[in-house]
């Protein structure tokens, strides 16, 4: 990966990762209850 | 806007010179979009040739060429390998190319996480071909894989493997695409700023999360009835067959739009440019793709009219898929009015893009009438459906696709593609599409059922025609082939750095080819020069 320095674009590279965080949460949540609602079906 | 050649000669930090540094390492997202483009075009290769299998075997009534059981492992892979090899890894190249681009980032926000989302693609396709080699063959039951008919074979739970690596990887590629277009904007950019392509991905990006992970539990529990004596769809242990049909359908047809909606996005990019206007209510393009991306969540049913929903599920499901043409509509209006009284030409993407809006249209109209809950028992399952779908898939999203590489490849590799040669492309392409799948509308509407091998003789004149209409289409797509690597390697025709005359937007302030690293100071943001113009007015 190339090296970024610039102080401003670290910062958006860190709540970046937060909003990847939270989607890839939500995405094993849907997983999950796509196959509880089937199960209380 | 700031000319970006002035912070993008980065020689200390050019690209790794070892073939696998370069490649099967690599974090760049413009390396990792050539990466997803070289493969959806083998891909379309591979998926092309089960399609002429099918279309050699329909050529004349009667079983020709292959066992019917291969036939339906050909129908089951073509789909199967066009819809998640083809299209949708496409249209992920394009966005690892080109959203950083528009919107100033210096790459996407994750950049081992989008590595490792391209390299799952080729183990889960290689994985899902070789059951084409297996005792016991592929999946034959058709890419929506209902129970009990795909729980027949022994190459199911590869088939689900291979689809949950499929799912694991678009998923990644939608959470990186999410978190660049939120987080990585240069300052300035706001989001009504954005390209109309970034806004399209955005959404498509939020569907994705949305409806794959339903795709992987609804075929985790398929594995589960086969392999664990679950009875989730298993109708003798107290199970429900039609509950798979609900659970698929809720991802499918949110997944129809994940196909459709970047290529509105990319028909926005190229029409403004060879109509030298900004785009027909920006706005207007923006809520209405997020209005299309809202109703697929509650149109599902429409797929199983058939199946013996309740009346009043019928009703809604049928207004309900009836409300999506008019934010539809209104993109087509759009996209017209803003051809309206501007100064056309008619380069290849250009040509492509008319077409597509055109062709698309068709299969909408076509949709509209399977819309129709009484009308759809009587299509439901014939060659009309077949035809409406590939007139949205192919002229829509395929077109869309090609319109892209020829608008993009001055700016990918720094050459101009040959404009005669692109043109021959088009023309032999719109025409063969034509033949090949207009003829299936009347095919339908007579009642020839898909997925068949052999037919009644009444329909053997179409079929001729559909089947001389698909070898001239795929023939047509080796002319593209020709065109892409006569350009990458070959064109002594360099490309200016904003390649088209009317382009607009950031992409066309970095130098062609693009260099390997862009926007590592964020650009300053002039308005007057936005890819839809100043949309404060």
């Amino acid at each position: 990966m190339h090296a970024v320095t610039d102080a401003g674009t670290e910062a958006r590279r860190r709540r970046a990762r937060r909003t990847a965080l939270i989607a890839g949460v939500v995405a094993v949540a849907i997983f999950v209850l796509s196959i509880l609602q089937a199960l209380n079906a | 806007m700031a000319h970006a050649a002035t912070h993008d000669h980065h020689d200390h930090h050019g690209a790794p010179k070892g073939f696998f540094q370069r490649w099967v390492m690599s974090t760049n997202h413009k390396d990792i979009g050539t990466l997803y483009l070289i493969f959806s075009l083998t891909m379309f290769f591979i998926g092309g040739a089960f399609a002429m299998v099918i279309r050699a075997e329909l050529f004349k009534p009667g079983l020709q060429l292959v066992q019917p059981y291969f036939f339906n492992e050909m129908t089951t892979m073509h789909a199967l390998v066009m819809i998640f090899g083809a299209i949708m890894p496409s249209f992920v190249g394009l966005a690892n190319w080109m959203i950083p681009l528009m919107v100033g980032a210096p790459d996407m926000a994750l950049p081992r996480m989008n590595n490792l989302s391209f390299w799952i693609m080729p183990f889960a396709f290689i994985l899902l071909l070789s059951t084409l080699f297996m005792p016991g063959g592929g999946p034959a039951g058709g890419w929506t894989m209902y129970p009990p008919l795909s729980l027949q074979g022994e190459s199911i739970a590869y088939t689900i493997f291979a689809i949950h690596l499929m799912g694991i990887s678009s998923i990644m590629g939608a959470i990186n695409i999410i978190a660049t277009i939120l987080n990585m904007r240069a300052p300035g950019m706001d989001l009504l700023k954005m390209p109309v392509f970034v806004w399209s991905w955005l959404i498509t990006a939020f569907l994705l999360i949305a409806v794959m992970p339903v795709l992987a539990g609804a075929v985790t529990m398929l594995l589960t009835d086969k392999y664990f004596h679950t009875n989730f769809f298993n109708a003798a242990g107290g199970g429900d067959p039609v509950l798979f049909q609900h659970i698929f359908w809720f991802f499918g047809h949110p997944e129809v739009y994940i196909m459709i909606l970047p290529a509105f996005g990319i028909i926005s990019e190229i029409i403004p440019t060879f109509a030298r206007k900004p785009i027909f209510g920006y706005r207007a393009m923006v809520f209405a793709i997020a209005s299309i991306a809202f109703l697929s969540f509650i149109v599902w049913a429409h797929h199983m009219f058939a199946v013996g929903l309740p009346m009043g599920a019928e009703i809604f499901f049928m207004y309900a898929t009836m409300l999506i043409a008019v934010p539809t509509g209104v993109k087509v209006f759009n996209w017209v009015s803003t051809m309206w009284g501007g100064s056309m030409t008619f380069e290849t993407p250009m040509l492509f893009s008319i077409a597509f809006v055109i062709l698309f249209t068709i299969g909408g109209f076509s949709g509209l009438m399977l819309a129709l809950a009484p009308a759809d028992f009587q299509y439901h399952d014939t060659y009309f459906v077949v035809a409406h779908f590939h007139y949205v898939l192919v002229t829509g999203a395929a077109f869309s696709i090609m319109a892209a590489a020829y608008y993009w490849l001055p700016k990918w590799s720094g050459n101009m593609y040959s404009e005669t040669w692109g043109k021959v492309h088009f023309w032999s392409s719109v025409i063969s599409v034509n033949v090949l799948f207009f003829p299936q509308h009347f095919l339908g509407l007579a009642g020839m059922p898909r997925r068949i091998p052999d037919y009644n003789v009444a329909f053997a004149n179409f079929n001729m025609i559909s089947s001389i209409g698909g070898f001239w289409f795929g023939a047509s797509q080796l002319i593209f082939l020709g065109v892409v690597i006569h350009c990458v390697f070959f064109s002594k025709k360099r490309a200016a750095d904003r390649s088209w005359e009317g382009a607009r937007g950031l992409e066309w302030t970095v130098p062609s080819p693009a260099p390997f690293h862009t926007f590592d100071v964020p650009p300053v943001i002039h308005d007057d020069e936005l890819a839809h113009g100043n949309t404060e007015h």
